[in-house]
């Protein structure tokens, strides 16, 4: 669906007149059909140098890419794809028109064209807002807007850079659902954003990109879980025993690592103990970004040394 | 073709405000014009109008010097080129709707011509065969302007523009009429610029020709170094 293969863009000033920035450096990755990924990676990481490449907005330095089978850039491929910019900035006119423009641009027309941006607006949950000017609109409308022109030819593959920054807690639940029911219809959605917590809820694979270069990817499920630590909770014994262990409501919870797991269930059980539950140790999607990118702040790019 | 058309459409609803403008001023020069004793004042109408003609052409150089920069800045392009647009086609779009305002502006100052100018004895198919000369020699302006517009700023593209366009002019003055065909503008200008009241005429397609032939060199030109060009810098 979308590939890059050893992708390194850098950005150059003018004939030499700054150090030559390297947004992506080698840089590989493969986006699956039918799969929401999540694309992660602090501010200046390259995540939006690397959706701006897929869409031909800019050209790799070194590299190339695949975009639904043909080379990124191809103006028909994008036809079949949905794009949602950060910071979406937009022409002022009536919502539904604005809409319709969009889908225009892809070839779309006639009556199939105003059902499509009826039904995205309404999906979207500003169909009545369809006559309004978007430039009366806040923030987080816009960004409804912005998902809507992206949504409206009913894309193979969504491409969404930061697709529920601006909108509020019950937006966020309408465009998680609306994006789960897009993958259930097969489609492949590619997401880029800050907000872990939702990337973890929806995302099936994650990729985590820190000054370039591809750090982490993983189905979501496995990298929650961690190989490393498991949770034990027993009845019957004293949470004296165990170290960290925490009392409450009769049970003992602690963590032992996964090597010791066994030695620790049958202390328990030699204590006359019992067993409630043993659960691998998830972490969230926050631990594990911060672990892959280094909990200090760091600077924003790399400079290229020779 | 109708996904420019839609892109032209677009420029020229955005440009709105300005193409106005140009418009109401025409009108109001026509209104002054008819204002006046069109007889005894009607040398002074021929260079109000010719004057407007020169407005027209920094106008088509404005607005192509300006137009891919502005959505650039504005990062509305985002939304358009991650549509089915290829980059020639965009730029074949803001062409198509320079040429849409300019051609509104002809059409005024045709009109307008025709209704101050025509009772004082000027002749109307020549008025209409310049108005012609006039708009292909704006298409070719903007067209310069454009391909400046891909890679430079506003201001430098402007000024790249009136140096492309204003060097055959002074070499076709100083070193002789052959150097002002290199970019017609001058052939086109300069029957506009003589005209006058009772003249004798006959319409000479060579200038014409060749600026529509380099009009579509330089869309090309333009719409080559636009795909090369990174259209977005990326926020981070």
């Amino acid at each position: 669906m979308l590939e890059f293969e050893n992708i390194s863009k850098e950005y150059r000033g003018w004939f030499g007149s700054r150090t030559p920035v390297r947004a992506l450096d080698a840089f590989s990755l493969c986006v699956e059909a039918g799969e929401i990924f999540g694309f992660l990676g602090p501010n200046g990481a390259g995540k939006s140098t690397a959706i701006h490449l897929a869409m031909g907005f800019m050209r790799a330095t070194h590299g190339s890419g695949l975009m639904l089978g043909r080379p990124f850039g191809d103006a028909a491929t994008r036809r079949r794809v949905g794009f949602l910019a950060e910071n979406v900035a937009l022409y002022f006119r009536p919502a539904e028109k604005l809409v319709r423009f969009y889908g225009a641009l892809n070839g779309m027309r006639g009556s199939y064209l105003r059902k499509r941006a009826h039904e995205v607006l309404e999906a979207l949950g500003i169909a009545e807002e369809g006559r309004r000017n978007v430039r009366q609109f806040s923030r987080g409308m816009l960004q409804r807007i912005g998902l809507a022109q992206a949504l409206v030819n009913d894309p193979e593959l969504l491409i969404l850079d930061e697709p529920t920054s601006a909108l509020d807690p019950l937006a966020r639940v309408a465009v998680r659902e609306l994006l789960l029911q897009s993958r259930n219809a097969g489609k492949t959605i590619f997401l880029s954003s800050h907000l872990l917590s939702e990337v973890e809820l929806v995302c099936d694979r994650v990729a985590v990109l820190h000054h370039g270069k591809l750090r982490r990817l993983g189905r979501t499920s496995e990298l929650l879980q961690s190989s490393e630590r498991s949770e034990i909770v027993a009845r019957g014994v004293s949470a004296n025993l165990f170290a960290g262990a925490t009392a409450r409501d009769g049970v003992v919870a602690f963590t032992v690592p996964a090597a010791k797991q066994r030695d620790a269930l049958e202390q328990v059980w030699a204590m006359g103990g019992e067993i409630v539950s043993v659960n691998p140790l998830r972490r969230s999607l926050e631990q594990i970004f911060l672990q892959v990118t280094g909990a200090k702040a760091e600077g924003s790019k790399s400079p290229v040394t020779s | 073709m109708r996904t420019a058309l839609l892109i032209a459409a677009n420029f020229a609803r955005e440009q709105r405000w300005p193409i106005l403008v140009l418009l109401l001023w025409v009108l109001v020069m026509s209104g002054l014009g008819l204002a006046m004793d069109v007889r005894r004042d009607r040398e002074d109408l021929l260079a109000m109008f010719k004057q407007l003609a020169m407005y027209g052409l920094a106008f088509a150089v404005f607005f192509g010097g300006s137009a891919i920069h502005n959505e650039r800045k504005s990062r509305r392009i985002l939304a358009v080129i991650s549509k089915g647009v290829g980059r020639r086609e965009y730029v074949f779009g803001l062409l198509i709707g320079i040429v849409f305002a300019l051609l509104l502006y002809c059409i005024c100052m045709g009109l307008t011509g025709t209704w101050v100018l025509g009772p004082g004895g000027f002749s109307i198919s020549l008025l209409w065969f310049l108005m012609l000369c006039f708009l292909v020699a704006c298409v070719l302006a903007a067209a310069v302007a454009v391909l400046f517009s891909t890679f430079m700023p506003p201001l430098f593209a402007t000024l790249a523009s009136a140096f492309v366009l204003g060097f055959p002019i002074a070499a076709g003055i100083v070193l002789g009429s052959a150097w002002g065909y290199l970019i017609p503008l001058y052939p086109l200008l300069h029957l506009f610029l003589k005209a006058n009241f009772g003249m004798r005429w006959r319409p000479d397609w060579i200038p014409l020709t060749l600026a529509f032939s380099e009009t579509v060199l330089f869309w090309l030109l333009a719409s080559w170094i636009f795909a090369q060009r990174d259209v977005a810098v990326a926020l981070e």
